[in-house]
């Protein structure tokens, strides 16, 4: 057994290892996002640091960030022993790491719930909350936040077991009967997910969250016009909040009514390249001429797709570089896009490869649906 | 880059305020280095006849304080509604999210904290702006330290911020100051109202504090509930900004009564706390319909305003001093100064706002000129309302307004009743036992009958939707016949003769003789 294997073993409760354990109980840890092992390791670091092995703890921490080198956690936890033990310097490139790997990667839409537009792995709050529900077991908040970090982590089943919780001792709860919707979607248990959402939406048809939710549902499951009316609904009650409106518009693959929420964006937010992105989508898709080359930073997926868009790398470049099935409908709607002018056939069969192998929560997922729709129509 | 919100009023909250609030009103402007950076002090139901908390002791704050520093006063009568709801005088959640609101929109980040707090960056040189500016989107906390009272009250120099940030760096080493109190999630440390940086465009989502939380306490751990839902995580800058509270527990704050404290209920406002948002405020939260006074230490001053109205109004004096006496026998004679009654008189309208409509009824007409070329020198926009029923006084002077007494009363937010001789002359010694004419005394009748009857009705006269009592002055009131008269119907403090001035709100006598006086002042027998 390897060192960490043993550690691991170490980590957990003797009933645990002998694996006599018989049910969840509300206030166990369950690992996440980060793989059981790195996650243990740092659960222990965290217990031997506060007992006062710092030394012991940056090992353990070390460990597990070579386990999954994007454990910001576990960088930020190493920061902090290293700044307890007088090592500012070290601690602080310790800390601006954490926080660059949570800056890494596209933030989810800003037309959906709060809970999925989070950034980053949330071991930290999973630990932090589940100590909370040692103490306060009867509580709406511990149940709901762990729960939200563990659906951000895209770990719906256990997001939905504290939503169940939260909605067992607050039965009237909305706001956790829509989480666990969220759930019920992520797990892709859609039938299910829209039952919930469509009570959700009788207490509260104003709500945008819950609409977007059932829209995408809808969308999974094929009734193109049932989503569109959801997100017609919430492009309505959004009166003009830029982001969400532009998002929402993309799904509907309604160009004109992207356009300038997009505008806006491209001028509050140049950090972001996707604005960028949309917003010669919508212009090539209204027979207008693009806005002048775009760029992004070199290495990111962002960059690739604006150099896709400007014609200056192949297809086979950017689709090689597409390491999830997200990234290659993003990659697969842009070239059905740059094709739909002179070749429709061409178009349609990208577009209907994003649904063959895209996720339905994507906004490229709604708005190649809506443009077959649209155009078998 | 960041707009840091602080509330409070002109009283005596907790331990030697003024001392901690200059130390840290004067750190915090220290470590902002972005133009667009502001601090934000609510000055919340401070009484309409005090200056803000700031004004009051703005010669303590360093000029870049004073620079970056705006003032939102929220009256006494933009409280009432609220009055009965609560035991507290300064509410949290309405004064931080008035600011919010009328926070600069260019700004990225809004950080609460409070009037005793310093932020010491790190690493030397590094201002709070930078490490704003260079942090990614989140809601971020950092502890508190505690500072013993004895080293900021005896060691800090208000005005010294940087002097005070390098003697925090040291003592921090040398009396083991930083220790980090950790605390359950989503609250990460203890008192952790004192510094929560959210991004300006998520406290806007959702709807900034919750404004039903009348009763005090947990303001800041509601916050942080809805804001670590919001954002999904709690992030610290304990790396990058170390925060001490100047201790102030020799004295207990009006808010801390020890086990009898009331407060907001922790299970509702923090364990059951299931949105971060607040639809029950959804469009109302920060009062966007009310117009809240901007006040400015480093233009268009109080004092700048005091002088220029009296610059307009008077000429300097020519002798080294001039005299008057307070004799009994000299109790009838009503001849004053005007020109050294003038600068106390003003000074009872300086912290009222610009808008006010002030009444004026009088018997010398030099004093209706003289108050109303100081009135407008002084930047009110509010009408001098004169009633018709004073003979002999000016008519057609800017922004004055003449009509019947009935009429003005529901008008006025202010009174000034002025007791002098109509006859007496400018170059005319005063107190030398002079009588009134039939022309004086005529005068005086009038103006002693209206102010009975506005005192005594002032309650249903008031504008529409007032809630409110509304200030009366009284000009030549002490050590003379009507001296009684106005403190029958106006609770006035005892006040030195030279000023010749009292001010009070009307009183509410509940005896047999103040339900008589009211009686005939209604019917103005």
């Amino acid at each position: 057994m390897s060192n960490s294997g043993m550690l691991l073993r170490l980590s957990g409760s003797l009933r645990d290892t002998l694996g006599t354990r018989r049910r969840q109980p509300v206030d166990d840890w369950i690992p996440g996002l980060n793989g059981g092992e790195a996650e243990h390791l740092f659960l222990r670091a965290k217990a031997l640091y506060r007992m006062g092995d710092g030394k012991a703890a940056i090992s353990l921490l070390r460990l597990a960030t070579e386990i999954t080198p994007s454990f910001s956690d576990a960088i930020e936890a190493e920061g902090e022993v290293l700044d307890m033990s007088g090592d500012t310097a070290a601690a602080s490139v310790k800390y601006e790491e954490a926080r660059r790997l949570r800056r890494n990667g596209r933030a989810g839409a800003p037309d959906r719930h709060f809970v999925l537009r989070q950034q980053g792995s949330h071991t930290a709050e999973i630990v932090a909350y589940t100590r909370v529900l040692k103490s306060l077991k009867k509580f709406a908040l511990p149940n709901l936040a762990r729960g939200n970090a563990y659906l951000a982590d895209r770990q719906p089943e256990m997001a939905l077991a504290d939503y169940e919780r939260t909605l067992k001792l607050h039965p009237g709860s909305l706001d956790a009967l829509a989480l666990k919707g969220e759930a019920l979607s992520a797990m892709g248990n859609y039938a299910a997910a829209i039952e919930v959402f469509d009570t959700v939406i009788a207490a509260r048809p104003r709500s945008p969250d819950a609409l977007n939710a059932r829209g995408i549902a809808h969308i999974a499951l094929g009734h193109v016009d049932r989503a569109d009316a959801d997100w017609g609904q919430q492009l309505k009650l959004l009166n003009g909040q830029p982001a969400a409106s532009a998002y929402v518009a993309l799904r509907l693959a309604d160009y004109q009514a992207a356009l300038p929420h997009l505008e806006t964006m491209v001028r509050n937010d140049s950090q972001d390249p996707y604005w960028r992105l949309y917003l010669h989508t919508a212009l090539v898709r209204l027979g207008r001429p693009p806005s002048g080359r775009e760029s992004a930073d070199a290495d990111s997926w962002g960059a690739s797709l604006l150099s896709l868009q400007s014609g200056t790398v192949s297809q086979e470049e950017v689709l090689a570089r597409a390491d999830t099935a997200g990234r290659r409908a993003e990659a697969l709607f842009q070239l059905g896009v740059a094709t739909h002018a002179g070749d429709r056939s061409a178009a349609r069969s990208y577009w209907q490869q994003v649904l063959d192998d895209g996720p339905p929560t994507l906004v490229e997922y709604a708005a190649a649906r809506n443009e077959l729709s649209r155009s078998v129509s | 880059m960041f707009s840091v919100i602080l509330y409070g009023r002109n009283d005596s909250h907790g331990y030697n305020l003024h001392k901690r609030a200059a130390i840290s009103f004067n750190a915090i402007a220290e470590v902002m280095s972005d133009p667009d950076d502001e601090i934000l002090f609510v000055d919340y139901n401070t009484p309409d006849d005090h200056p803000t908390f700031p004004e009051a002791i703005h010669d303590t704050l360093t000029e870049k304080a004073k620079k970056v520093l705006r003032i939102l006063r929220i009256r006494p009568e933009q409280h009432a509604h609220l009055k009965s709801k609560t035991h507290l005088v300064a509410l949290e959640a309405q004064s931080r999210n008035v600011a919010l609101r009328r926070s600069n929109p260019r700004n990225r980040w809004v950080l609460y904290t409070n009037t005793d707090m310093l932020l010491v960056p790190r690493t030397e040189g590094e201002s709070l702006s930078d490490i704003l500016g260079a942090v990614p989107d989140g809601f971020y906390q950092i502890p508190r330290f505690e500072l013993p009272e004895m080293l900021w009250e005896a060691a800090f120099d208000r005005r010294d911020p940087v002097g005070n940030l390098a003697k925090l760096r040291d003592w921090s080493v040398r009396y083991h100051l930083n220790q980090v109190v950790h605390n359950f999630m989503p609250m990460k440390y203890d008192a952790l109202g004192d510094f929560q940086a959210a991004l300006r465009e998520d406290m806007f989502a959702i709807h900034g504090f919750d404004e039903s939380m009348l009763l005090g306490w947990h303001c800041d751990s509601n916050l942080a509930a809805r804001l670590a839902l919001y954002r999904g995580r709690v992030d610290t800058l304990i790396d990058k900004v170390f925060g001490y509270h100047c201790d102030h527990t020799r004295v207990a704050a009006a808010n801390n009564k020890g086990r009898q404290t009331r407060m907001n209920d922790q299970d509702q406002y923090i364990w059951n706390v299931s949105t971060p948002y607040v639809p029950a405020q959804a469009d109302d939260w920060g009062w966007p319909d009310v117009e809240i006074e901007e006040v400015r230490l480093d233009r268009e001053t109080s004092y700048e305003r005091f002088t220029a109205g009296l610059d307009a109004a008077l000429k300097p004096a020519t002798a080294p001093y001039t005299a008057t006496s307070l004799e009994w026998h000299l109790y009838d004679d009503l001849t004053y100064d005007l020109d050294h009654t003038l600068p106390f008189v003003t000074d009872q309208m300086l912290t009222y706002p610009r808008s006010t409509a002030v009444m004026v009824v009088a018997t010398r007409r030099v004093f209706v000129d003289r108050f109303v070329t100081a009135w407008k020198a002084m930047g009110f926009t509010g009408p001098v309302l004169v009633p018709n029923e004073c003979e002999g006084l000016p008519s057609g002077l800017p922004g004055q307004e003449r009509g019947a007494f009935e009429e003005l009363l529901p008008k006025a937010e202010m009174f000034i009743f002025e007791f002098g001789l109509a006859t007496q002359h400018a170059d005319e010694p005063v107190r030398t036992g002079r009588m009134a004419g039939p022309l004086d005394t005529k005068r005086l009748k009038v103006v002693a009958k209206l102010f009975r009857q506005a005192a005594s009705t002032e309650a249903e006269t008031r504008p529409s939707g007032r809630r409110t009592p509304r200030r009366f002055v009284g000009v030549n009131v002490i050590y003379n016949k009507f001296w009684p008269l106005f403190t029958d119907y106006v609770g006035a403090n005892i006040n030195p003769f030279c000023s010749q001035v009292l001010a009070g709100l009307p009183r509410n006598d509940p005896s047999l003789r103040g339900k008589v006086l009211r009686f005939r002042g209604r019917r103005a027998i």
